[in-house]
């Protein structure tokens, strides 16, 4: 009931906003044609521009190591089915999915897997280590953790993750805040001897 | 507002917040460039919009040629049907006759059509023939190229048809030894 309550006070707080994205979004239209019509250098830009979405969402699910090669693998992967995406301009939600997809099937593809338990976390020392807080981070709800993530470690703001996510404002808001009480919460756990 | 900061880095920092950013900040993503291999073929984007539309206005000319025959279709329906009953009423009030001989249309003639067949008892030869002959005219089959007097022959070829096979009807039922059907009505008619 008050986590319902709260969430409408965040929804109700919620003010609008520019976001820096909605300038680029003709850019990434552009560079989208000019990638189709076969400039492919061009797609450099789009790189440039998404690679820090891409590897958030990675490194909310994969191990740390995977990330960097698992951002080429997509952006590869995105331009060779870059013509099946139908509007330019939701290119980043587009290659978002992508990078989830990818993270699932990395672990469908990897046979030794080691599940890493809530106790494991509490057995730790508690110093907070960046390896540490991402390891609490990502034994959030995916939703919650994606969005920590790009915030924390990526250094967006709401708006640009929601921007570029294609996720509402409101949304980005939500998760953040729920994300970061409940992060608090684990921080708290750990700290505590 | 610390809740703003956490938002958009606007406000009042928060100590928590500050603190994770900075603790996270490392592992945040270091640029490398995109190696795109040479054989990476990017495919054009294929619009499927002309071809769609081209089906799709061939499928409506189909359905709109097909309305528009079943809805004359159903116009012709009613007029063939007034036209048939009143080429009936024309030839009943009408007997058969033969056009004239100068007259320069395509020839009618009257000619009995074969009523549906639903004869449930069999009637005598002369009956029959006397049914035939009495046939009316019921439908007038046009017929170009005939003259009035090749129509009038050709009527008494078909009566003596008619004729012929009646009596062979008779023959063939007495060599058989089957009864003549309605004696009395024969002795009558002989009487």
């Amino acid at each position: 009931m008050l986590e319902a309550q709260a969430t409408a006070d965040m929804l109700l707080m919620a003010q609008p906003f520019s976001a820096p994205e909605a300038v680029e979004q003709p850019l990434e239209v552009a560079l989208v044609k000019a990638v189709l019509d076969g400039e492919r250098d061009r797609f450099a830009r789009l790189y440039e521009m998404y690679a820090p979405l891409v590897h958030g969402i990675l490194l909310a699910r994969v191990p740390r190591g995977e990330v960097d090669d698992l951002v080429q693998d997509i952006f590869l992967h995105a331009l060779r089915k870059l013509h099946t995406l139908r509007d330019a301009a939701a290119f980043g939600p587009w290659i978002a999915m992508i990078a989830r997809n990818r993270a699932m099937d990395f672990y469908r593809g990897s046979r030794e897997t080691v599940e890493v338990t809530e106790q494991m976390a509490i057995e730790r020392p508690p110093n907070r280590t960046a390896r540490e807080i991402l390891d609490l981070i990502c034994r959030l709800p995916e939703a919650y953790r994606e969005t920590l993530v790009l915030r924390f470690v990526e250094g967006m703001t709401g708006p640009e993750i929601a921007a570029r996510t294609g996720l509402t404002p409101a949304s980005v808001r939500v998760n953040l805040h729920r994300g970061m009480k409940l992060l608090r919460e684990k921080i708290g756990a750990v700290a505590r001897p | 507002m610390k809740d703003n900061y956490l938002w958009d880095r606007s406000g009042e920092p928060d100590p928590e917040v500050k603190e994770l950013e900075e603790i996270l900040g490392p592992l945040r993503y270091q640029p490398r460039p995109l190696e795109i291999p040479r054989d990476i073929r990017v495919d054009r984007r294929r619009s499927f919009f002309p071809a769609m539309a081209i089906a799709a206005a061939l499928v409506l000319f189909a359905v709109v040629l097909g309305l528009w025959f079943s809805f004359n279709r159903r116009q012709a329906a009613p007029l063939n049907q007034a036209r048939d009953s009143r080429t009936d009423q024309n030839a009943s009030a009408r007997p058969p006759q033969v056009a004239p001989d100068n007259q320069a249309s395509p020839a009618t003639v009257a000619v009995s059509s074969p009523k549906p067949m639903a004869i449930q008892k069999r009637e005598s030869p002369r009956n029959l023939l006397a049914r035939n002959m009495g046939r009316g005219t019921r439908t007038q089959i046009r017929q170009p190229g005939l003259t009035p007097e090749e129509l009038a022959e050709k009527e008494q070829v078909l009566v003596a048809l008619r004729m012929v096979s009646a009596k062979l009807n008779l023959a063939q039922r007495k060599t058989q030894g089957v009864p003549q059907l309605n004696p009395i009505r024969n002795q009558h008619k002989i009487g």
